[in-house]
């Protein structure tokens, strides 16, 4: 029953978020229906979608830290499998659960309530899905090592709060990047962030031109292989941390 | 060629030094004070294949720090550790398959699971074969009486057959080295024989290499022949059971109930009135000083006596009396741990 509460809501939210968005956009775009040459239409697809891709992107983000506050972490590491395989593999199948319990049914709301464009072409829509993959794989690297500092901090919720709020600004899972002064816009280029939402969506859109796509595709290989690198050094480091906690 | 070799052994820990009230918070929190503890000081053994050892101290001596860096989860800070030729904090998952664990306090299966399920998954973990399998399945039924219990989830399990489970689950891969952090922490007289029984048989047929944590004397006793006592992080014993009761349990009390009650009672030298009550007294004296014949014979000449036993020290309290730093351990006599296990086995290795 808890369980199912939950799940309602959580659908519930997904909904929620996408509504107000939505009409919060249709308020700055007036009645003209055009802003800084971008169509409305664009905008709304794009927050669209990026509400339903952050509905099955969220991920545990205390699954480490409570592993290691209650000590159930020793009972991980007696086994002869590796743990950061373990983690991954329980986001990936609560990632998974999600888009089947929470996503479906959300884009079938979304198609019948809400204006969303179809992708730009079926090439850009298959670009999409390999580059949202791609997304959500620097998102986890990304996790991964906020999630790490829990074998040094124990509590982790502040610094996981800053990083949901980077993401959710630097990323453009909230505001379309093209928004952004060009300063900042051009700082993001440099980061992690606008590969996780921001390169996906724009791919889908069709905004970003063909012979740009394997640039953008080729930036978050290499940003995965970059914080891969990063969380293995991190996770060492842990591991000659690690204090088991009670007993 | 030891199964398992410690040398040198140091763990530190730090501990953030929290100071009280309000003010002491801001105070830790702005210039955070550390203290350095170190938990095990440089302790050295070897344990040999096959061997059952206990590993004895008091509460926060270091013996769960030291069976954690046995299985690699906790990196020492100093000194080595070989297993199976391996070292246990760089090849965590090869050694993962040679050990198994219990922790008494808490457990390795999974809480929602039913139990059958925990060792299905353990199956495909450790890639164990149907036939291995099936056969430690039977064994542990048999003993262990797992039947009764194994469709239920784990959190359903009262503690002793929780421990059950969790020893049959730490076994289940047919390891070379089983180490217990308190196996039978909680549990009854009837489930702790229990399970050192299966303890002693799993030694017996399977020569697993098995070191003890506990605080039960009693599991030593029964199972252990040889035993290390660690005391603030240092190893301050290692050797048999019964030499530690041969040069520590010196100590022997006669219980005589006496006809009448005698009030100036007159004793042969170096024995000693501990206890009275009513008709019945207890005398001590050192073995080695008296005989134990001499003072019987004394007493019943003399007096006219109804009942009369002699007790030996019990292992316990002679434990006590070294945590409480009575006893002298003197290093030089008994530290030769070789010579120890040659005779434990009664084998040449």
């Amino acid at each position: 029953m808890a369980y199912r509460a939950d799940y309602y809501a959580g659908l519930i939210n997904t909904l929620i978020l996408i509504f107000v968005n939505i009409a919060i956009w249709k308020a700055i775009y007036g009645e003209d229906g055009s802003y800084d040459g971008v169509q409305l239409k664009i905008v709304l697809t794009y927050i669209v979608l990026g509400f339903l891709m952050q509905s099955f992107f969220i991920m545990d983000d205390y699954f480490i830290q409570n592993k290691i506050t209650n000590g159930l972490i020793s009972t991980d590491l007696l086994k002869p499998i590796s743990f950061r395989l373990l983690v991954f593999s329980y986001s990936i199948g609560a990632s998974g659960f999600k888009i089947i319990m929470n996503l479906v049914p959300a884009i079938i709301i979304s198609l019948l309530f809400f204006e969303f464009l179809p992708p730009f072409s079926v090439s850009m829509f298959i670009l999409f899905i390999l580059s949202l993959c791609l997304g959500y794989l620097v998102l986890y690297c990304l996790n991964f090592i906020v999630w790490l500092t829990a074998f040094w901090f124990y509590q982790t919720f502040s610094l996981v709060t800053i990083k949901d709020a980077l993401i959710a600004v630097l990323s453009g899972a909230l505001i379309p990047l093209w928004f952004m002064p060009t300063w900042l816009y051009n700082f993001i280029k440099l980061t992690p962030f606008d590969s996780i939402y921001y390169i996906p969506i724009t791919i889908y859109l069709g905004q970003t031109p063909s012979n740009e796509i394997m640039t953008c595709l080729l930036k978050q290989v290499l940003w995965i292989v970059l914080l891969t690198v990063i969380g293995h050094f991190i996770w060492k480091a842990a591991t000659k941390k690690l204090v088991v906690q009670g007993g | 060629m030891p199964i398992i070799e410690v040398s040198n052994l140091t763990k530190d820990y730090k501990l953030n030094v929290r100071k009280k009230g309000l003010l002491g918070s801001i105070q830790s929190l702005i210039i955070p004070e550390y203290k350095m503890k170190r938990a095990v000081e440089k302790i050295s053994f070897t344990i040999e294949k096959g061997d059952m050892v206990g590993f004895i101290g008091p509460n926060g001596a270091g013996k769960s720090t030291t069976v954690k860096m046995l299985t690699g989860i906790l990196t020492p800070t100093d000194g080595e550790i070989n297993i199976l030729g391996m070292s246990p904090s760089k090849q965590r998952k090869k050694i993962a398959t040679k050990i198994g664990v219990v922790f008494g306090q808490r457990t390795q299966l999974w809480w929602d699971l039913p139990v059958s399920d925990t060792f299905d998954l353990l199956k495909s973990i450790y890639r164990i074969s149907d036939s291995a399998y099936k056969k430690n399945m039977e064994m542990f039924n048999e003993l262990l009486g797992l039947k009764e219990f194994i469709t239920q989830p784990v959190r359903q399990l009262s503690l002793g057959q929780r421990m059950r489970a969790d020893i049959a689950a730490s076994l289940v891969h047919n390891p070379d080295i089983i180490l217990f952090d308190e196996p039978t922490i909680g549990l009854d007289v009837i489930a702790k024989e229990k399970i050192r029984e299966f303890i002693k048989v799993v030694n017996k047929e399977k020569n697993t290499t098995m070191l003890f944590t506990t605080h039960d004397m009693m599991d030593i006793e029964k199972t252990c022949k040889r035993m290390i006592i660690i005391d603030h992080g240092t190893i301050i014993y290692d050797g048999t059971v019964n030499e530690i009761k041969e040069k520590h349990g010196k100590k022997r009390t006669i219980v005589a109930e006496f006809a009448q009650n005698i009030n100036n009672i007159i004793l042969p030298e170096g024995v000693e009135i501990t206890e009275e009550a009513d008709n019945k007294k207890h005398m001590q004296f050192n073995r080695d000083e008296v005989q134990v014949s001499e003072v019987i014979s004394y007493l019943t000449s003399k007096y006219n006596i109804l009942d009369l036993t002699i007790k030996e020290p019990e292992i316990e309290s002679i434990i006590r009396e070294i945590y409480e730093g009575g006893i002298d351990y003197d290093k030089t006599v008994s530290g030769d741990s070789e010579e120890v296990i040659s005779e434990q086995l009664g084998v040449s290795r």
